[in-house]
């Protein structure tokens, strides 16, 4: 079934219609044919060929039409496919338009903050003097404990 | 002979399966693949304020990462669900 891929299908279904349309008439021509006398001793032959050829028609129409229904749900699947790709794509520019405003938001507000700490600093420096310990211990807090030495 | 040698590779063709529609891994968002700094250190000092400067930068960048989690965990769903109308 493979190789049909590679003949095309007006081709293919004229060829397996052919090959059809010959049996039949072989296998009904036979019964007619030993009434005429001088065709009388084919009849036997016709007969054969006509059901070999019937056979061989009914068996290649069959995978045709399978080969048919599946090239049909390729298509149909390449088809979800293709909408599902553009929906990722679409789905991504949404998220990507929300991640940016959500950045700017959390960068807006650190702007704000550091300048009412840059505001107040003579407040916030008048009566605290930082222990070098405390920075310490900050500075420890802070490192990363799974990074790499 | 050489070309009986033939009908076999001819007739094994048939047995070729290649998968005819393959579906692509989606693409994510180049600003979710910034994995998140560390935490930014406090130079010594004995005022409070440039110790709190570098507080709330730490904690802006926690928000900042938060927000990178959020959003991944936001599109594997609906990644998930555009992957799972595909059948």
């Amino acid at each position: 079934m493979f190789l049909l891929s590679f003949i095309p299908d007006s081709f293919l279904i004229w060829a397996i219609n052919t090959i059809l349309l010959i049996g039949l008439a072989g296998t009904f021509s036979s019964y007619f044919i030993r009434f005429i006398p001088p065709l009388y001793p084919y009849a036997g032959l016709v007969k054969t060929l006509g059901i070999i050829l019937l056979v061989a028609g009914v068996w290649f129409r069959g995978g045709y039409d399978v080969e048919m229904e599946w090239r049909d749900r390729v298509k149909e699947v390449e088809a979800k496919v293709a909408a599902a790709e553009a929906e990722s794509k679409k789905a991504n520019t949404v998220l990507q338009k929300v991640y940016v405003e959500k950045i700017k938001l959390v960068k807006d507000l650190q702007v704000v903050i550091q300048e009412r700490i840059v505001e107040k600093e003579k407040i916030i420096d008048a009566e605290c003097k930082v222990a070098p310990e405390a920075i310490d211990i900050l500075n420890e807090a802070a490192k990363n404990p799974g990074a790499s030495k | 002979m050489r070309i009986l040698m033939l009908v076999p590779i001819l007739l094994l063709s048939g047995c070729l399966a290649t998968a005819p529609v393959t579906v692509k891994f989606p693409e994510v968002p180049s600003e979710l693949m910034k994995s998140c700094p560390d935490l930014k250190q406090t130079d010594q000092t004995t005022k409070l304020s440039d110790v709190l400067k570098v507080v709330t930068e730490n904690y802006s960048q926690y928000h900042e990462c938060r927000v990178t989690v959020d959003s991944w965990m936001e599109w594997y769903k609906t990644q998930k669900q555009i992957f799972e109308s595909v059948k």
